[in-house]
């Protein structure tokens, strides 16, 4: 237990540091000034241009330079956008728990619909009712998200004009961000009609939500089915047939739990996924999340926002990888390091 | 006369033969892989099917909508665009492009993927556990951030978001061998060779890489169907193919500005990509469940 957790700690940080290193080379591979990339701040003059030099240690070796670095991430100072001239750390504070709520949402929902539809078909694999189970998990699986978001858009929010079209919540409710997750902020906002808050803030929730959800969603049943299909051919199923167990009992005593274990690392595989269409998706929803930002940052050309968003959102999925990965060591050590389910 | 057959019948199928006649049992299988030998084939000869050049602008026919429509006309099947191109040849095009790109990204992510899934597979102790751990947490950099960081170095363009998608699609090839190499290397039939006397570049090509094809087929597949999904979306986000290349995500974006006066320049080059990846995947579920099937029997 202790050497797992030493083990996956020691990972963490070297990866971490890979990440780090990246994010400083990426000053120097970006076009234009190193300064300018590594601080967001453009010089006036030369005498400001060498102080600056001097405070970044720019004028020492590479490995000084990436130490101050270092040292410049974990006390707060992420340097300066150039588009808004706003400090990074400030701006990447409010944009990432907008993404992370949204993601989060999709998952609550790809869990909640995806576990059981996943169960239903395995346990009757071969139906009618678990091949048209299949048929459509696969159909939405190849659905290009943008698309799906854009047709969402069109159907929801333009013909029938039941769901707005952008942001997180309507411009009427002053909420200032305190937490970054809406609902939570609207609950800690005075002076407001609660209620009618919560109600735009789902409804504008609602349309990304189940964009990049239904997406995840299908990945979630297919890999439920498959692992659900493969327990039924275990041996000790068989067994357990013999004795004489009734069907429900097969699967709630044998079937539910060894089926979910071989999905937990595939789980942490459609983070990745889920990430990307949540950044997507952002960008048609004008959500102000991380890609959004992102996008919007690659679009101006805006070098130090990209570098420390980069950092800042791999940083994210790898630690919740990495969690999942350490989640499933513990709680079934019986596994082969390296083995890893398929759908 | 032997006294009794060991082979009672006449014909032994090979394992691509039986796997084939799992797969030709699946209906839904068997459209997939027309519908996709479908767009090859608009792919390879898109220059000579194509009604009109993809890039040749027609003033007279703006935004004229597809043959099927009241208004529309039979000269351009699926209508035009804002700046008067058919958008049949575009599409067509397109298909091209995008299907063409993926399959060349996936061919050089599988070359490279293999080559280090292998090397990582073969090698023992603290060495091949930081290079697995490594890649594993590296692996889950999203494709998007990856393609962002590659065009700010170098810039946007097709080839650009090629190399950001290829980077992606490697470390799910390094996966794949790894551990296939390793749950290889146990078998008995490894042994026996090792016993002949082979070397790891013998043993790796005479006896690992045939068994491993099939696997890197359905791999292949998987990814195929990523790859498309991944070009069009850098395509419609402006950071891939420009858009006076025709890229079905390029198109759409084009279609974009017109959503409201010209709906079916945002619905066909969507439904067109649809299809592509549903029958990539549709085609990729069928092999893989014929593989399962010959593996059962």
């Amino acid at each position: 237990m202790i050497r797992i957790l030493a083990r996956y700690s020691i990972l963490f940080i070297l990866t971490l540091l890979v990440l780090t290193i990246l994010s400083f080379a990426l000053a120097y591979l970006f076009p234009g000034d190193v300064l300018e990339n590594l601080t967001g701040i453009t010089p006036q003059n030369d005498m400001q241009r060498e102080a600056l030099m001097r405070q970044y240690r720019l004028d020492q070796n590479v490995v000084v330079q990436f130490v101050h670095y270092l040292g410049d991430l974990a006390s707060g100072d992420w340097g300066y956008s150039f588009s808004s001239g706003l400090s990074l750390r400030e701006e990447i504070g409010i944009a990432m728990p907008a993404t992370i709520e949204l993601s989060f949402y999709a998952i609550l929902m790809a869990l909640l619909i995806g576990i059981p539809l996943g169960y239903y078909a395995g346990i009757r694999s071969y139906s009618v009712s678990d091949k048209s189970i299949n048929a459509l998990s696969v159909t939405t699986y190849s659905i290009p998200v943008y698309w799906f978001a854009l047709i969402l858009i069109l159907i929801f929010s333009l013909n029938l004009d039941i769901a707005p079209i952008s942001g997180r919540i309507s411009l009427l409710f002053d909420i200032p961000p305190v937490s970054g997750f809406i609902l939570i902020d609207i609950m800690m906002t005075e002076n407001i009609d609660k209620g009618l808050a919560m109600r735009d803030a789902f409804s504008h929730l609602a349309l990304p939500t189940f964009a990049v959800g239904a997406i995840t969603t299908a990945s979630v049943v297919r890999l439920i089915r498959r692992s659900v299909i493969d327990v039924k051919n275990r041996p000790y199923i068989t067994a357990a047939r013999s004795r004489g167990l009734s069907g429900w009992r097969i699967f709630s005593q044998h079937v539910i739990r060894n089926a979910l274990l071989p999905i937990l690392p595939l789980m942490a595989i459609q983070i990745t996924t889920l990430i990307t269409n949540a950044m997507i998706v952002e960008t048609l929803f004008s959500w102000p999340g991380i890609g959004n930002w992102l996008i919007q940052a690659i679009y101006q050309r805006d070098y130090p926002a990209l570098r420390v968003g980069m950092l800042a959102v791999s940083t994210l999925v790898i630690s919740l990888t990495i969690l999942i990965d350490l989640f499933n060591r513990i709680i079934d050590p019986s596994r082969e390091k390296y083995e890893r389910a398929t759908v | 006369m032997p006294q009794f057959s060991l082979y009672e019948e006449a014909f032994h199928p090979s394992p691509w033969h039986r796997t084939w006649a799992a797969f030709r049992e699946s209906h839904i299988a068997i459209i997939g892989l027309f519908v996709l030998g479908m767009f090859v084939v608009f792919s390879v000869f898109a220059p000579v099917l194509s009604p009109y050049d993809p890039n040749a602008q027609n003033i007279d026919g703006l935004l004229i909508p597809p043959s099927w429509a009241m208004s529309g006309s039979i000269s351009n099947l699926f209508g035009t665009d804002a700046l008067g191109r058919d958008l049949f040849s575009r599409i067509m095009y397109g298909c091209r492009i995008t299907l063409g790109s993926g399959l060349l990204m996936v061919v050089l992510a599988m070359l490279i993927g293999v080559s280090i899934g292998t090397l990582a597979g073969m090698l023992k102790g603290v060495r091949s556990s930081i290079v697995n751990h490594l890649l594993d947490a590296l692996m889950a950099i999203p494709t998007l951030l990856i393609a962002i960081i590659i065009v700010a170095i170098l810039g946007t363009g097709l080839v650009n978001s090629m190399w950001a998608i290829t980077l992606a699609l490697i470390p799910q090839f390094i996966h794949h061998t790894r551990r296939f190499v390793r749950s290889e290397a146990k078998k008995e039939y490894i042994l026996a060779s090792r016993l002949d006397g082979a070397n790891k570049w013998q043993l790796f090509v005479h006896s690992i890489l045939p068994n491993m094809t099939e696997m890197l087929v359905v791999q292949g597949t998987l990814a195929l169907s990523i790859a498309v999904i991944d070009i069009s979306a850098l395509g419609f986000l402006n950071l891939g193919a420009q858009s006076s290349l025709p890229e079905l995500g390029a198109i759409l974006a084009d279609g974009l500005d017109v959503a409201y006066l010209a709906p079916w320049n945002v619905a066909l080059p969507g439904i067109t990509i649809f299809v592509l990846v549903l029958s990539i995947n549709v085609v990729g579920d069928g092999l893989r469940s014929a593989l399962r099937k010959r593996m059962s029997q």
